[in-house]
């Protein structure tokens, strides 16, 4: 069996779901990040594979784009999330409602 | 002679605001002096005016432009013809008697000098009226009589009364004011100007409907002025004002205004007898009507006004009739008798501490003979008994009435020339005859200043001798106004009418003295006569104040109450709060979205992401699809 | 100097208020005044270089702002804008004059001088985004000046203020943009010029939208019934110098709007919309006469006297002829010199007694005689006697419109009548009868400050009364070629037999004169 494009965007989509169901369900910052990663990687895969399949390199440079910019969010995340941890000992999202309207 | 107009026109008004001057400060006699002696050069200019135009000139002058835009071009013109004339003389005479009357009336009240800036200023507006070229100017005029007449009828401001009925007066000249501004605006776009001679020229090219409206609108204007019914409420309550100030504006001048705007504007209702008809019926309903109010008032004033009201109705009987020569020569007669009454109630209210009930006088002509003498022969001049003024001028408006075969007319002013004859004489009968009942309230009659009473004089005298210009005055204003001459063929019908009339008129008279010269009691309301239903139907005015009241007043200050706090503040104001406050209200229930908690703000993004992306492809699909058809 | 006087007059208030912050506060009403004075001459001399006979713009400033929309710096003015300028200016010096605040006197002149320059702007503006530019501003000082000086409702009232006429131009500003797009589409070229937009002739259907979407924003400035609810709260809690302009000024935007855009603009749409708002303009009269009748506080009835007033301001513009535009015009001035006295002069009492319930007075004729005879003069005016600058206007809305329609106008007539009534029973109810209250007893008259801010205006309605050629000839200069810019742009039919044709009937005329 041949892997075709489908195949990539059915794996795509899945990952997707996957990671919006933890975004949607993990009330752990942590895990939300990790939800988030899974997330930008499944547009990743997107990407690339749309890339191989038109020939056309641009898919492929916006995904290293992603990457560059979900590992700077994870860096400045994470640093806001150790600072959080140190000020509370808590990472449960449903104890930080400061910006209630 | 430009000059002489300028003079007579701008004398009393310069008088008036060196009266202004001194508003403020406490009486001084000058303020007195200064407008009468203007004044009386107003006279003298206006007298030599009337020598020129007597000689068959007039005097036409444009002083500078008034308004003008588009094609409206409005002047400050002044004319002085044969009909503006008469009413400058009968002006200036009557309020130069009156302002030197005044310094003596007026003397203790504290108003003195306002007094006179405001009458001063009421001239002004008179003479701008009359000598107007135009039919703006004559509002002009018309608006600042109204005016004055509402300060001065408010003059006693201090009286809830006073200043009631100069509202009142006020207001009711506006809704006639109104009908008289929709008559200028249909002469303009008809006929593209308001100068008197270019719409008198003119006017009998127009189609017939739209002469007939601008005669009914002027007529309604006329009415308010004049005070016919049914706008004529504010007259009696005018009489709230001074004295003098009855005697000038609410006799012999302002109220006249109407008729000598219908005597100007005979050619307009020269070409519709209808509405003429109409008018002459009015004036003769209001002749009776006013009259037979007269007939049982108790206050000396309003008899006085109500027969104002009813001598009104003649002068448009015979304006209506297109006699309209007679109508301005009963306007001038009766200016000066009535004028001359209304200065001899003024004694008579002074000498009584402001006592308005001649039931409550009697016997006054033992103290008060100067003014016996005047108020009687002002009576006999108002009854129309030869050879006085009112005799010439009253029975013309019969004879016209008579020769133009409108008999009902002729016999409803016969009548009231009755009327009128019985109710002058009850009140100089209750005044001056009878017992003194005045000593049952401790009052100590006296007699006016004596330049008072020489003051009036003059007034007297034409009261009396008025009769004898007719010759010349007929020479005079058929120069403008239709020469025509009303005579009984028959000159044995002739002498039966006049004689019948005059007997008449003097059998009333003898029935008044009869019944009221000897009266000793001051009624008190219990008297059968007094409760009777026609009685009290005349004494209250048939009701006719207490329905306007109830039908207009009241449901007005109601109505607005409505619309203040039912339609504005709930209804127009409501909603506008309404929809800022739905918006506000949408806020403050979606503001539980805001919790602040974060996963439950990525699942609403999510949502959010999902119904995007529905509406997405349903447009996406709904476009294809109307475009595929499209193709 | 001459060729930039309109910019001058524009900026120079601004600038001055920007040099206002580091003037020191005990001067600060000294500097205010010398600076509004200043601004007045400097108006006046406008008017002396402004020619009368001319009826198109003058003074015309132009440099570009965005150029590739066509966006420009364009100011000029007419007959129209001239004395509404003149206007402005003396009522900024007039209100400084005559301020009776003592809190934060400083800021309030600084706003007062930032005030003038919308003002003046707003009136010279002949490019429509420096027009809403202007507009938008002018809301800014006021809404201060009321939520700061403001009574105990104030912030209600200024937001309530604020938002309403906000909204409104937003949905004007839309039309602005719509108008510039077709524009572009006819001619290829972005433009916001008034003047370009007037050569512009738009289909019926666009003209009526067009006109919908203006008379929102001007509608409610004026303000129209039913969108007039803002007015009574913001007069009833602005300081008397807030109600002052706000009456005499501000209103008058939304009615000289009208005659800037939407008549020249839009004129088949102006005669299609003529008697739905003609009867809005009467139901403005008659109905918020009314509930003038039926208020207990003197300030509340000045207040909706206006509105009343700007009814016949409506009608007169709708006339679409010249005795009533150029009747409109004028009394959009008697107005604003009628309306501010009579705020001024509410301010005096309210100054003495912290009132402005009629109840609370009565009988003040014999305390205050020189305030009342003042008050008096100016009642008078209001109620539209001849030989007053407000008789001449209502005169000629009101022959204006009876072109139009005769019913209408006898039922707009009735102004006369309304206006009477509630007027004089205001006055009866302050000034007549005796004095019963004590506090009023020992009530000072007029003082000189006062006199200095009311004598003017007296003369004024007394003189522009009697003889008001110098102002009227002006607007009707410029107004008659507004007219005839109408009619030349008419499409239908019925636009084109109400809006007069001056060319023709000029040239009809001089046949009759020749023969």
């Amino acid at each position: 069996m041949e892997i075709t494009l489908a195949h990539y965007l059915v794996l795509s989509g899945v990952l997707f779901a996957i990671g919006l169901i933890g975004v949607m369900r993990r009330k752990n910052l942590l895990m939300l990040f990790f939800a988030t990663e899974i997330l930008l990687n499944a547009t990743n895969i997107g990407f690339a594979a749309i890339s191989h399949y038109y020939n056309d390199l641009t898919g492929q440079m916006f995904a290293f784009f992603i990457i560059a910019i979900a590992a700077s969010e994870v860096a400045v995340g994470l640093g806001l999330l150790i600072v959080w941890y140190k000020r509370t000992g808590k990472i449960d999202l449903d104890i930080m409602t400061s910006m209630r309207g | 002679m430009e000059i002489y107009l300028y003079i007579a026109l701008f004398a009393p008004l310069v008088g008036s605001l060196f009266a202004a001057l001194f508003g403020a400060t406490p009486k001084t006699m000058l303020t007195g002096i200064v407008a009468s002696g203007l004044l009386f050069l107003s006279l003298v200019s206006s007298a030599i005016l009337l020598n020129y135009v007597m000689m068959g000139h007039t005097v036409h002058v444009e002083m500078m432009t008034w308004i003008a835009t588009g094609d409206l071009y409005i002047p400050y013109g002044f004319v002085v013809d044969q009909v503006s004339v008469v009413m400058m003389m009968v002006v200036t005479i009557v309020s130069t008697v009156v302002h030197v009357y005044s310094i003596g009336y007026m003397d203790h009240d504290k108003g003195f000098n306002r007094f006179f800036s405001y009458l001063s200023a009421f001239v002004f507006s008179m003479m701008v009226l009359v000598m107007s070229d135009n039919f703006a100017g004559l509002f002009i005029g018309w608006e600042g009589v109204g005016l004055c007449s509402w300060l001065l009828i408010g003059f006693w401001y201090h009286k809830e009364s006073a200043t009631w009925a100069a509202n009142e007066a006020f207001i009711m000249n506006r809704i006639a004011d109104l009908a008289m501004l929709i008559g200028i605006f249909i002469i303009y776009w008809n006929i593209g100007s308001l100068q008197y001679d270019v719409v008198f020229a003119e006017i009998a090219n127009l189609p017939m409907p739209i002469i007939t409206w601008i005669g009914i609108f002027l007529f309604i204007g006329a009415m308010g002025k004049s005070a016919q019914f049914p706008l004529h409420t504010w007259l009696a309550d005018a009489m709230e004002g001074p004295t003098p100030v009855s005697a000038l504006i609410h006799a012999a001048t302002m109220v006249t205004a109407g008729v000598y705007l219908v005597v100007r504007a005979n050619p307009v209702y020269d070409l519709i007898p209808d509405v003429g008809l109409f008018i002459a019926s009015l004036g003769a309903f209001v002749a009776i009507f006013a009259a037979s109010m007269a007939l049982v008032n108790r206050d000396m004033k309003r008899i006085i006004a109500y027969s104002t009201l009813s001598q009104l109705g003649y002068m448009f009987v015979a304006a209506g009739l297109g006699a309209y020569w007679v109508a301005l020569f009963h306007l001038m007669a009766h200016a000066f008798f009535k004028a001359l009454l209304f200065l001899g109630a003024g004694n008579v209210m002074h000498a009584m501490h402001n006592e308005l009930d001649p039931f409550k006088m009697g016997g006054l002509r033992k103290v008060m003979k100067g003014t016996f003498i005047m108020m009687t022969l002002a009576s006999v001049a108002l009854a129309g008994i030869y050879p006085f003024a009112g005799f010439f001028s009253k029975d013309l408006i019969l004879e016209a009435a008579f020769v133009e075969n409108h008999y009902i007319i002729y016999a409803v002013l016969l009548f009231t020339a009755g009327l009128t004859a019985f109710y002058s004489f009850r009140l100089v009968a209750l005044i001056f005859h009878g017992e003194e009942r005045y000593k049952l309230f401790g009052i100590h009659p006296h007699e006016a200043y004596k330049f008072m009473l020489v003051a009036m004089a003059p007034l007297l005298i034409l009261a009396i001798i008025a009769g004898s210009f007719k010759l010349s005055y007929f020479e005079l204003v058929t120069n403008l106004l239709p020469a025509v001459e009303y005579h009984i063929h028959h000159p044995m019908t002739y002498w039966m009418i006049t004689i019948g009339t005059q007997l008449f008129v003097i059998l009333a008279v003898l029935l008044a003295y009869k019944k009221y010269a000897s009266w000793s009691s001051v009624p008190d309301g219990t008297s059968k006569l007094e409760n009777c239903f026609c009685y009290k139907l005349l004494s209250n005015q048939y009701y006719i104040p207490k329905l306007y009241e109830e039908l207009f007043s009241k449901p007005y200050r109601e109505l607005s109450r409505i619309a203040w706090k039912q339609i504005d503040l709930k209804i127009v104001d409501a909603t506008v709060d309404g929809i800022a406050n739905l918006i506000y209200q949408t806020g403050e229930k979606t503001h539980t979205m805001q919790n602040g908690n974060l996963s439950s703000m990525l699942r609403w993004m999510v949502i959010g992401l999902v119904v995007l992306l529905v509406l997405a492809v349903a447009f996406t699909v709904g476009y294809n699809a109307v475009t595929m058809r499209a193709m | 100097m001459q060729e930039h006087i309109l910019s001058i007059l524009i900026f120079f208030p601004a600038l001055a208020a920007m040099l206002g912050f580091i003037v020191h506060k005990d001067s600060a009403r000294a500097y205010g005044i010398t600076v509004a004075a200043i601004e007045f001459f400097l108006s006046l001399w406008l008017w002396n270089l402004y020619d009368p006979m001319t009826s198109g713009m003058q003074f015309m400033e132009k440099a570009p702002l965005v150029a590739a929309f066509g966006i420009n710096y364009l100011v000029g003015i007419d007959g129209i804008s001239l004395f509404i300028i003149i206007l402005s200016t003396f009522f900024t010096m007039i209100g400084i004059a005559s301020l009776t605040e003592t809190r934060r006197v400083k800021d309030l002149i600084i706003t007062l001088l930032f005030l003038e320059m919308t003002m003046v702007g707003v009136f010279a503006a002949l490019d429509a985004i420096v027009f809403y530019v202007f507009w938008e501003l002018s809301l800014i000082p006021m809404l201060y000046i009321i939520g700061a000086w403001g009574g105990p409702l104030r912030i209600y009232a200024s937001i309530k203020f604020f938002l309403y006429t906000f909204t409104g131009s937003l949905v004007m500003l839309v039309g602005m943009l719509f108008m510039a797009y077709f524009y572009y589409q006819a001619t290829g070229q972005w433009s916001f010029s008034i003047l370009e937009w007037y050569r512009l002739i738009l289909p019926e259907n666009f003209q009526l939208w067009l006109f919908a979407a203006f008379f929102v924003g001007f509608a409610i400035k004026v303000p129209m019934f039913p969108f007039h609810t803002w007015l009574p709260y913001a007069h009833g809690q602005a300081p008397t110098i807030g109600s002052v302009i706000l009456a005499a000024i501000l209103l008058k935007m939304g009615t000289y709007a009208f005659v800037r855009f939407s008549l020249p603009l839009f004129p088949d749409a102006a005669v299609f919309f003529m008697f739905p708002i003609a009867i809005l303009a009467i139901i403005m009269i008659v109905y918020t006469a009314m509930v003038a009748y039926a208020q207990e506080d003197i300030k509340q009835v000045v207040a909706y006297s206006s509105v009343s007033h700007m009814g016949v301001i409506i009608l007169g513009t709708f006339a679409l002829n010249v005795e009533g535009i150029s009747g409109s015009v004028f009394l959009m001035i008697a107005h604003g010199v009628v309306s501010g006295a009579l705020f001024l002069l509410v301010g005096v009492i309210y100054d003495r007694r912290h009132t402005k319930l009629m109840s609370e007075f009565g009988g003040l004729a014999s305390v205050m005689p020189r305030y009342a005879t003042i008050f008096g003069i100016m009642m008078m005016a209001s109620v539209g006697m001849p030989l007053t600058i407000n008789f001449v206007g209502e005169f000629l809305s009101l022959l204006g419109f009876y072109k139009q329609s005769h019913a209408f106008t006898l039922v707009a007539g009735t102004a006369i009548i309304v206006g009477a009534i509630y007027m004089l029973s205001a006055y009866k109810k302050m000034f007549f009868g005796n004095v019963t209250k004590d506090e009023n007893k020992n009530l000072k008259d007029v003082n000189r400050t006062e006199l200095l801010a009311l004598v003017p205006l007296v003369i004024i309605t007394i003189w522009l009364g009697v003889y008001p050629k110098p102002v009227l000839e002006p607007i009707s200069n410029s107004v008659e070629s507004i007219v005839q810019l109408m009619h030349d742009k008419a499409q239908t039919k019925e636009a084109q037999a109400r809006i007069p044709d001056l060319a023709n009937q000029g040239a009809m005329n001089s046949q009759q004169e020749t023969h």
